[in-house]
């Protein structure tokens, strides 16, 4: 009965139940997302968007902006500076985005710490959803649901565009204006990410569910539901559990995902570890699996 | 304007013409490239590595801009084609994810698209062109696997039935022999002699000399330009060869080998993965089979009994 009773604890307080829905949102609309950016290979361009968002929000808070806005024109930048010095320079990717997006979060830190009346940069790195104001609040809902109804519309584009670009464009399909999409819809759901679990952590949010979901399923449909329940259910979880944990809302909802991919990994009935073990075996020992099988 | 494709059954045009393309980091990867195609035709595109086969294909499919020259299709611009689906390729397994989370049916429904609306939703009519074309590959019993649990022979059929779907009625085709078992090296050739049939003009990209002989009504040789285009018997003589490969090819000389007059006309030529050319006494080609080729053959005799006298 106690226990209970302090299970319920933080449902009692209006800012815990607006974090937690909101996590939980975020979270969806992260995991919907992951199973495309998983399969198109951006993990890492995930990465240096989150990064390069920084600098963006900082701005904006001093002038007044809204967040998105800020984060949008830096992460728009950024990606821009990734293409321009990929195609007139020998470098490889990698090393370009290495570094294009830890020069962005470097100008992010460097704003900050000049302006101390600016944004608080625990807000930005770590995140801060158990005091969101009101204004961020409705720019993270207006993100979500125009994402949700985006991806909706599109998923089917996108997935060939991922699966197959140049089939995409064989088809007539406008392939520019699907790869700027994705790279709009990927800024906007980090910034609304960063929100919940700050910049260090958005990456995870946009990969961990959709790796997960991948082991698990065989169809793109299905992993997409998959990567959204995993992404919401964490972050639904993780944000409610961040009230015994001191408010470390990112920590919780990271680990909890981390925890989540671990399980999979192991036993995922197909593409997990064991059963791939498993079926390697009997593949060596074929004549028995058969009799087994009979 | 794209009526004309409409109307285009068995007159199907692709010309390349003066066609020189240089990518951003100063490569020059053709230049001056030119011919034609009329359907239905099988043309084989040959060139050793490097020699611009896919800088060639880019250019049909419209990804890159050609720094000269221009590619059109039924007189038209590629943009126009490739609205109108009439373009269709087939990528060489390499260029594809095998652990995408797709199945067969997905993959053969993706042909589809370009001619579904906004939100891409399958109607019967798309349902039953995939259905059909998994048929004609043979592959509608295996529609609900994912694509990597098939063996290497399936998955090209995949990608060929995708192509079905789409209608397209240029299709190009990179390297699809290379790790496909004989049984389906045969069916995918049978299947682009109805295609042929059909009006279709099918390019084949390939470095297997061997088998282009075989199949290809027609040949253009590449190596940074085109060297020669026309009927395959008249470009794949050794001196064109010898000038697209330079010494890249192997020679195998009779005259000078142990074959012995005992060893009678059978010749026996084992290769480990790709088909042999094999070359006859004054330089014409020698085919795997005389059938349908036996006017040659009686050319040929003429030839030598003329000679005799």
């Amino acid at each position: 009965m106690g226990m209970w009773h302090d299970l319920l604890v933080p449902l009692q307080y209006d800012y815990m139940v607006r974090a937690v829905v909101v996590s939980g949102l975020i979270g969806v609309v992260c995991g919907f997302l992951s199973a495309f950016v998983t399969l198109k290979g951006w993990s890492l361009l995930g990465d240096a968007l989150s990064h390069a968002v920084v600098p963006g929000v900082a701005l904006a808070g001093l002038l007044g902006w809204p967040l998105a806005a800020g984060a949008f024109l830096t992460g728009v930048l950024a990606t821009g500076a990734m293409a321009l010095i990929k195609v007139k320079s020998r470098l490889r990717e990698d090393a370009v985005m290495g570094i294009v997006f830890t020069t962005f979060f470097a100008a992010g830190l460097l704003i900050i710490s000049l302006t101390p009346g600016g944004v608080d940069r625990k807000t930005i790195i770590f995140g801060n959803i158990l005091a969101i104001a009101d204004r961020e609040l409705l720019q993270v809902v207006v993100i979500a649901v125009v994402t949700l109804v985006v991806l909706g519309c599109k998923w089917r584009d996108l997935m060939l565009f991922c699966f197959d670009a140049t089939q995409a464009r064989t088809l007539g399909l406008p392939v520019v204006v699907l790869h700027g999409l994705l790279l709009v819809l990927m800024s906007a759901t980090v910034v609304a990410a960063l929100q919940a679990v700050g910049a260090v952590l958005v990456v995870a949010m946009l990969v961990t569910p959709g790796a997960a979901a991948h082991l698990l399923t065989d169809r793109f449909g299905r992993m997409m539901w998959v990567a959204a329940g995993l992404g919401g259910g964490c972050a639904l979880v993780g944000a409610y559990a961040s009230y015994f944990f001191d408010g470390a809302t990112g920590g919780c909802i990271v680990t909890l995902q981390a925890l989540v991919f671990g399980v999979v990994f192991l036993w995922a009935p197909r593409h997990g570890w064991l059963a791939e073990r498993r079926r390697a075996r009997g593949r060596s020992g074929s004549g028995k699996a058969q009799e087994v099988r009979l | 304007m794209t009526t004309s494709f409409h109307h285009s059954t068995g007159d199907l045009r692709l010309e390349v013409s003066g066609l020189g393309v240089v990518y951003a980091n100063g490569h020059r990867a053709l230049s001056g490239a030119s011919f034609s195609l009329t359907g239905g035709t099988i043309c084989g595109l040959v060139g050793p590595n490097g020699s611009g086969k896919s800088t060639l294909f880019k250019s049909m499919m419209g990804f890159v801009r050609p720094s000269a020259g221009v590619v059109t299709i039924n007189g038209g611009p590629v943009r126009e084609a490739l609205k109108a689906q009439v373009v269709a390729y087939v990528p060489q397994a390499e260029e594809v994810d095998w652990d995408f989370p797709v199945s067969v049916w997905d993959v053969v429904l993706m042909g589809r698209y370009g001619a579904m609306n906004f939100l891409r939703r399958a109607r019967l009519s798309d349902r039953l062109a995939v259905e059909e074309s998994l048929r004609r590959v043979s592959l509608w019993e295996f529609r609900d696997r994912q694509i990597g649990e098939l063996s290497g022979g399936q998955k090209k059929r995949v990608f060929l039935a995708r192509a079905l779907a789409q209608g397209g009625r240029l299709i190009l085709l990179d390297e699809p022999f290379t790790g496909v078992d004989v049984q389906t090296e045969e069916a995918i050739i049978v299947l682009l002699r109805e295609l042929r049939t059909s009006g279709c003009i099918i390019v084949v990209s390939t470095h297997n000399l061997g088998s282009v002989p075989e199949f290809c009504d027609q040949a253009v040789l590449l190596n940074k330009t085109v060297l020669a285009c026309g009927p395959t018997a008249s470009v794949f003589t050794e001196q064109n060869l010898t000038a697209a490969f330079g010494g890249v090819l192997r020679h195998f000389h009779f005259e000078r080998s142990t074959i012995q007059s005992h060893d009678g006309r059978s010749v026996k030529i084992m290769t480990d993965d790709e088909r042999p050319l094999v070359f006859g006494k004054d330089g014409h080609l020698e085919y795997k089979d005389r059938e349908g080729r036996e006017s040659l053959i009686d050319e040929r005799r003429r030839r030598e009994t003329e000679a005799e006298r």
